[in-house]
């Protein structure tokens, strides 16, 4: 076998040398994790950016609400997803991201937790007893038991107490979606194009407030987005020169490399394929959009998949137009493998395609609600024209982890396997 | 030097592509094809008994509505290629179901009387949440849904799923043989495995989310925390078969990691360890359906045969994946 190896080896030598044009040379993999970690520190900037700009709209909105106060607390809240979901290649490689991203964009929620819902919502159910808990019109209520003091709503209200209250998952009470559907309210338009219709009134004071509540709905609403700038202040640090997050990859090639390609891979496949795409299709189910209260599910799908290419070709464009580029993940393939980095240039190529057919056609007037409607052939087709994308490049990452011989790292962490027998010990 | 690299190519190549193929051929042979055989004839099966009685209790609708969710759930791991093609596997299985889909749409079909359940091209299109095995069992064995509704509507209901479902099982069969079985044979010569090694780790992966789901998912999910035990989540719990499901589950992860690790005596004999502690810690197991989760002594014995499965997972991962020159690479599990 070793001379086989050896033979394979002469071969590639020689191949090398024959070829007419050269791979290019390898940037130096230290480089290229370095600028991966500068792409984060700019992304995670970017949404702590456009953020403020939101805390400010938001704060306008309580302060004198209006329903132009009300419409550009929502343009700026779409336009603070946009760096914000290029962020998330970063969460399933880094450990640290994963942990944290909970409290900034879970996803889905139980609205009723949080404000009043139509009738249709129903009440309490068998997984979420808090699921129509309503804390914008109960100043103190009871949760898994406990007497729950919410006079005052505060960022530690919301993080402490209320956020996956209960152990449940879908008690979503901070971050994105939380803010989101205090200012959109809910979607009840079903398949029909559409999003939430909150009265800008929900937020007026004395006499012309709706729905009652509009101080402590204002209170919330501004609780939660100064939570959502805290989070994200934190996490742009910990990108930082000194941060734990840059820190944890750099001073390992292989944990660097595998984190990069991890994150792109999981997040196309288990995540955005499966999870956030193709399920609620197969469920009919409008419900299942990811950003469902703003009909904004179609810029969250692309920007998630912008936010992969960005890691494999090493740029990204920010708020402000600059380009943020160095050495990347395609020139390290292209130096090994000139075919393989063409291979899945071409496959980020084809997803984003398709991802940006399924935003012009939302864009357009075809909202992604009407493409998950049973028997919505047209619909179903730029919906599972991403998935396949998304699947597809999936299996070429995982040939680049092959080929960067990144293998091994799955292998690693199994000290129990010489002692099974401690399961009964 | 031209004929030198030739010569090399010719050397060296059918060494290891034969070795793998044969090995993929082995696993398709006696392991793939047989276990979706088995889920197209039980299927049937049980879509022919249904056909004949509209009483849902009859004792050969429940003992062929078993048989087929066992050949389910004996296949459930190989997730690739055919099941993922139109949503197959998604409709024959949907689930876990942390929002209640499937009881939701489910009410709301039983209750308007949908006509969507009297053509299978019109069922075959409608959500998942109200097609296969899980949803199945809510018209067998949940008692609020067996209480909405005309019985005779429950019965066109049922008789529609179960067609459904046997119509699946067998377009998966009809597309391993000989088309998806070809396809794997001929890995290196094709753009969906791109070498030799695709195939294998195709199936390899197979065997590691096979047992990732059931320990993360089956068992884990009843489990919940020690502070927030969620009984109510266990699979298949209304028909009484959680633990039936884990046992078969794990059983078929661990024939398709043997089979891969055919011929290697080392892997052989831990694999056999590793069984023996899975199987004894089933067997002290009281509840089928995880009831005691929610009581420390009782629960314990869970967390252990979650540990086990945990064990053959990491063997599998360490033990066979580096015998096979194979990685784990990604699985639908990964995201949240």
């Amino acid at each position: 076998m070793k001379t086989l190896t050896q033979l394979a080896g002469l071969l590639a030598a020689t191949t090398a040398l024959t070829a007419p044009a050269l791979a290019e040379t390898a940037p130096e993999k230290a480089a290229v994790i370095a600028n991966y970690a500068d792409i984060a520190e700019a992304t995670y900037g970017d949404s702590l950016q456009a953020a403020k700009t939101l805390q400010a709209a938001v704060a306008h909105l309580v302060t004198d609400p209006s329903a132009e106060a009300l419409q550009a607390a929502k343009t700026a809240w779409l336009a603070a997803r946009v760096p914000y979901q290029q962020s998330e290649v970063f969460r399933f490689g880094n450990p640290i991201v994963d942990d944290w991203e909970g409290k900034v964009n879970a996803w889905p929620l139980d609205e009723g937790l949080i404000d009043y819902v139509d009738a249709s919502y129903g009440g309490a159910t068998d997984e979420n007893a808090a699921a129509a808990l309503n804390v914008v019109a109960n100043p103190t209520f009871k949760l898994g038991g406990t007497e729950v003091d919410a006079t005052t709503i505060t960022p530690a209200l919301l993080e402490d107490t209320l956020q996956e209250a209960d152990g449940v998952e879908a008690n979503v009470a901070t971050g994105y979606h939380a803010i989101e559907f205090l200012l959109w309210g809910q979607d009840l338009n079903g398949h029909k194009a559409g999003n939430g219709n909150r009265p800008w009134t929900d937020y007026a004071k004395g006499e012309d407030c709706t729905n009652g509540n509009c101080d402590r709905r204002g209170d919330y609403l501004q609780a939660a987005t100064d939570l959502l700038i805290s989070d994200l202040d934190w996490m742009t640090a910990q990108w930082g020169a000194e941060g734990e997050a840059r820190q944890a990859i750099s001073g390992d090639e292989i944990a660097g490399l595998s984190a990069m390609l991890t994150g792109m891979g999981s997040l196309s496949y288990g995540e955005q394929a499966g999870e956030r795409m193709r399920l609620g299709l197969m469920l009919n189910d409008p419900e299942e959009e990811h950003d469902c209260f703003s009909d904004n599910t179609h810029n969250s799908h692309y920007y998630d998949g912008l936010g992969v290419q960005n890691v494999y070709l090493g740029d990204y464009v920010r708020i402000d137009g600059t380009l943020v580029s160095g050495p990347s993940l395609a020139d390290l393939v292209a130096a090994k493998d000139a075919a393989l980095d063409g291979q899945m240039q071409g496959k980020l190529s084809t997803t984003m395609m398709a991802l940006g057919r399924i935003k012009s056609a939302a864009e357009a007037g075809f909202a992604y609600d009407q493409m998950l409607e049973q028997g919505n052939q047209a619909g179903e087709a730029l919906v599972m024209g991403g998935v396949d994308g998304l699947i597809d490049q999936t299996r070429t990452i995982e040939r680049i982890v092959t080929e960067l011989g990144l293998n091994g790292i799955a292998f690693e962490g199994s000290d129990s396997l010489d002692n099974p027998g401690a399961v009964f010990e | 030097m031209k004929k030198i690299c030739t010569l090399i190519i010719a050397l060296i190549l059918p060494v290891s592509a034969s070795a793998d193929s044969a090995l993929v051929d082995r696993v398709i042979s006696n392991h793939v094809i047989p276990r979706f055989r088995t889920l197209a004839q039980t299927t049937a099966q049980l879509a022919e008994t249904a056909a004949q009685t509209c009483d849902l209790d009859n004792g050969q609708v429940v003992s062929d509505y078993h048989a087929a969710f066992d050949a389910w759930v004996s296949v459930s791991h190989l997730r690739f290629g055919p099941t993922e093609v139109d949503d197959r596997a998604f409709a024959l299985a949907f689930w876990p179901d942390p929002r209640s889909k499937t009881t939701k749409a489910l009410h709301q079909m039983i209750s308007s009387e949908d006509p969507v359940i009297q053509l299978p091209e019109n069922y075959a299109q409608a959500s998942i949440a109200v097609r296969g095995f899980y949803a199945m069992e809510y018209v067998l064995f949940d008692e609020p849904t067996r209480a909405l509704g005309h019985p005779d509507y429950q019965c066109a209901l049922f008789q529609a799923m179960t067609k459904d479902t046997a119509m699946l099982s067998q377009a998966i069969l009809d597309d391993w043989q000989p088309d998806y079985a070809a396809l794997m044979l001929s890995a290196g010569q094709n753009e969906r495995y791109q070498t030799d090694k695709e195939a294998v780790q195709e199936l390899f992966k197979a065997a590691l989310t096979g047992f990732q789901f059931t320990k993360d998912t089956r068992i884990g999910r009843p489990l919940g925390t020690f502070d927030k035990p969620r009984p109510k989540r266990a699979e298949a719990r209304r028909s009484g078969r959680s633990l039936r499901n884990v046992v078969l589950a794990t059983d078929a992860s661990l024939d398709l990691a043997r089979q891969l690790g055919q011929g290697e005596d080392a892997l052989q004999s831990r694999y056999d360890e590793l069984e023996h502690y899975f199987t004894t810690a089933v067997a002290k197991l009281e509840s089928p359906v995880f009831a005691g989760v929610s009581d420390p002594q009782s629960r314990v014995k869970v967390e252990v045969v979650q540990q086990a499965v945990d064990r053959l997972l990491e063997y599998t991962l360490g033990g066979l994946g580096p015998h096979l020159g194979v990685a784990e690479g990604f699985n639908a599990l990964d995201g949240d």
